[in-house]
């Protein structure tokens, strides 16, 4: 492809942007948790749980009696390396901790994705192709409901419906924690897919109900705009039939930001799956993060801002790559 | 010969923009109802004091009656009375499941009494419009009956009457967090924008930085730096700092953006002929012309910061005891574990006020953005 060519170098100095931005957001969250009160090898050898041998090798390894910049150039080294240190509370390697909560949080981002777009585009197209209509008015006021309903709140409220269906129906319910405890362990590993499937949806669901709200509402007023183009009267006029209009024509163009959008998309719901995974007792990076902000397990704490910041940068590169293959124009800018 | 006195002609009085505005915002129908709104929760936040019928941590040290159901309230009595009374609460055994259960105690009736005052009662003592001291109830009923509209919590305290002092909380701490924001928004981005240079790319690049740490996560570990058991009050204090704190990014860009633009102005230019400071120019000329996007901005960011503020609390790390603001209050729903949510789905209200609060401020915001955009006047 000839446009390959020219994006590559744009890639390549997107990259080279991010790298001191991630450094700095990096510094601010290790200082930020270095100054929390107490002294920090201090506190170490006088936690009977915690072995003298391995405060020794902590030590060593993130430089903890330099000043806290030169323990930032160690903590960087051995993250750029691949060790983020030891956790206190689970006394492992938060190499180890670490993957299990962000492959969890990494499901329920994953499937609201493709939730996000599978439904806020048709809502939006047929909001922007009948506007004012009855249906149109109530995508508009569930949008409004959706937005200003906390979604924790929300998802108390699905919680106390599905227990409900649970008692008067006998129905069981895929509620709480990621797997349901009544299955056999010796089942196929569709099965066991299945049920972490059924028993994301209903956080997915509730993740994802602000982003579509917001979402539909924007396609529905880009594409009322583009519809009102002068190119697409041409079209009308040339006598194009009006689906190839609307979705050949108008819409292709009206998608643009929603496509560059999905960069952004996936961080943010990152971040806004925490309350969610929280009250679904869901086994993410939230529920992790808030016991080692209990625990003062400052390694946990350190690596999952890391990694989020990391991700989320990683989302922010994406949709500006996505944008600039969309609209060539970006990249001489 | 008759003269006609003629009629004077009535120049048509050309109107200020303020006073467009807001014949704009009437018209908006749901910026009518966000308004309407907004006016009686901020009322029930100023008079919770005397709308809640106990203190905000007032609770029997000796009969401690934990997660009573809301009490009914009856209005005719055995002899044909008419007139609000309730019954007494006994403590029973459901023999189904073993667990405690409140039934109504027939044999006791209270009346309930409007406008009692209860002097020397512990903590039913407040300051009316914050200034008067009193204990007049708008509603209360005697011992050894309880009223509790809303059910109450483990300690048995009375939920409705913390819903109504969460209110003072949760509703305050919205405005204070915004008008802090945009204190440091206005600062930092007129800053930037007036001086350039280093300085300039000092702050934008701060503002990256803060943007780049997802919020959620910067919001944990900023409450990090502080104790998790430090003093009620000054935890308040921390909510709202760290709150305005991951807030300002936004509008420093904005508000850096205008003035870049329009420091080239020639009245700008002008000023500093002239011989005007620096602070004059920025607070004088450039400033004022933010004033329509930051008044949006703050009736947008508010339900923002109450919706931020809840959440936190609800996870555990804003407003802690004995103090409660709505996501406090529903952070009992949520500890309790699924179960008692459907024991007790009356903890659930405090989230009703959060949602009624953001969507009036929404509604609001929304109507005063509609109201300042000329192509969309009606």
């Amino acid at each position: 492809m000839l446009s390959e060519v020219s994006v590559l170098p744009y890639i390549f100095r997107r990259i080279l942007q991010f790298i001191p931005t991630f450094l700095l957001a990096t510094l601010l969250a290790f200082f930020i948790v270095q100054l929390a009160p107490g002294d920090f090898l201090s506190q170490l050898k006088e936690n009977p749980s915690v072995r003298p041998e391995t405060v020794e090798r902590l030590r060593k390894e993130f430089g903890l009696d330099q000043p806290i910049i030169v323990q930032y150039f160690y903590w960087l080294k051995n993250f750029v390396m691949g060790n983020l240190g030891q956790s206190f509370q689970y006394k492992r390697p938060v190499n180890e901790v670490l993957p299990g909560p962000f492959m969890n949080s990494l499901i329920l981002v994953i499937i609201g994705t493709v939730l996000h777009f599978a439904v806020s585009i048709p809502v939006g197209v047929y909001s922007a192709v009948r506007p004012y209509s009855t249906a149109d008015k109530t995508f508009t006021f569930l949008s409004y409901i959706f937005l200003g309903i906390p979604s924790f709140f929300f998802a108390l409220l699905v919680i106390w419906g599905m227990l409900k269906l649970q008692q008067n129906f006998g129905w069981d319910m895929p509620l709480g924690n990621k797997t349901s405890s009544k299955l056999p362990t010796d089942i196929s590993w569709w099965r066991s897919a299945w049920d972490v499937f059924i028993h994301a949806l209903a956080p997915t669901i509730i993740l994802v109900l602000r982003g579509i709200s917001s979402e539909s509402r924007f396609i529905r007023g880009q594409l009322l705009e583009v519809l009102g183009q002068d190119y697409v009267r041409t079209a009308r006029a040339k006598g194009v039939a009006e689906n190839q209009v609307v979705y050949k024509h108008a819409l292709r163009t009206a998608l643009i930001p929603t496509i560059a959008g999905l960069g952004g998309l996936l961080p943010a719901l990152i971040g806004g799956a925490g309350f969610i995974e929280v009250v679904f007792n869901w086994p993410g990076l939230t529920p992790l993060q808030l016991t080692a902000l209990g625990n003062q397990d400052i390694y946990i704490l350190q690596a999952v801002t890391a990694v989020a910041t990391l991700l989320y940068l990683v989302g922010n590169l994406l949709s500006d790559v996505l944008l600039s293959v969309i609209d060539p124009r970006i990249r001489y800018h | 010969m008759t003269t006609t006195v003629p009629t004077p002609v009535r120049k048509p009085r050309s109107q200020s923009q303020w006073s467009i505005v807001w014949s704009q915002f009437k018209r908006n129908p749901l910026a009518r109802v966000g308004l309407g709104l907004l006016g009686l929760l901020y009322l029930m936040a100023i008079l919770a004091g005397f709308l809640a019928p106990y203190g905000l941590t007032e609770y029997s040290t000796t009969d401690r009656i934990s997660w009573a159901p809301p009490t009914p309230i009856h209005w005719r009595d055995a002899q044909g009375h008419f007139g609000p009374y309730v019954n007494g609460i006994r403590r029973d055994i459901d023999m189904e499941t073993f667990r405690d259960k409140y039934v109504e105690d027939t044999s006791v009736t209270c009346p309930v009494k409007f406008f009692q005052t209860h002097p020397g009662m512990e903590g039913r003592t407040y300051r009316f419009l914050g200034f008067i001291p009193t204990s007049l109830k708008l509603f209360s009923v005697d011992a050894p009956c309880k009223l509790y509209l809303w059910g109450s919590d483990s300690y048995g305290r009375d939920q409705f009457s913390r819903v109504m002092y969460g209110s003072q909380i949760s509703l305050s701490i919205g405005i204070i967090a915004s008008v802090l924001t945009v204190i440091l928004g206005l600062i930092m981005g007129g800053i930037a924008g007036y001086f350039r240079g280093l300085t300039d790319t000092l702050i934008m690049r701060m503002v990256e930085v803060l943007s780049a740490i997802p919020e959620l996560f910067l919001l944990i570990t900023l409450r990090a730096l502080f104790p998790l058991n430090a003093d009620p009050i000054l935890v308040f204090y921390i909510v709202i700092g760290i709150l305005a704190v991951i807030g300002w990014g936004g509008l420093a860009r904005i508000v850096r953006g205008q003035i870049l633009s329009s420091r080239e102005q020639d009245y700008v230019q002008a000023a500093t002929a002239l011989g005007a400071s620096d602070t004059r120019i920025i607070a004088k000329h450039l400033l004022p012309n933010t004033a329509t996007y930051i008044i949006i901005f703050l009736s947008l960011a508010i339900p923002g910061f109450i919706l931020s503020e809840s959440g936190l609390s609800f996870i555990g790390i804003g407003i802690v005891e004995p103090y409660a603001s709505w996501g406090s209050l529903l952070k009992v729903a949520q500890d309790g574990g699924f179960e008692s949510l459907d024991a007790r789905p009356w903890t659930l209200i405090p989230g009703v006020f959060i949602v009624l609060a953001v969507l009036a401020w929404q509604f609001v915001g929304d109507g005063l953005r509609d109201a300042f955009d000329p192509r969309r006047r009606r």
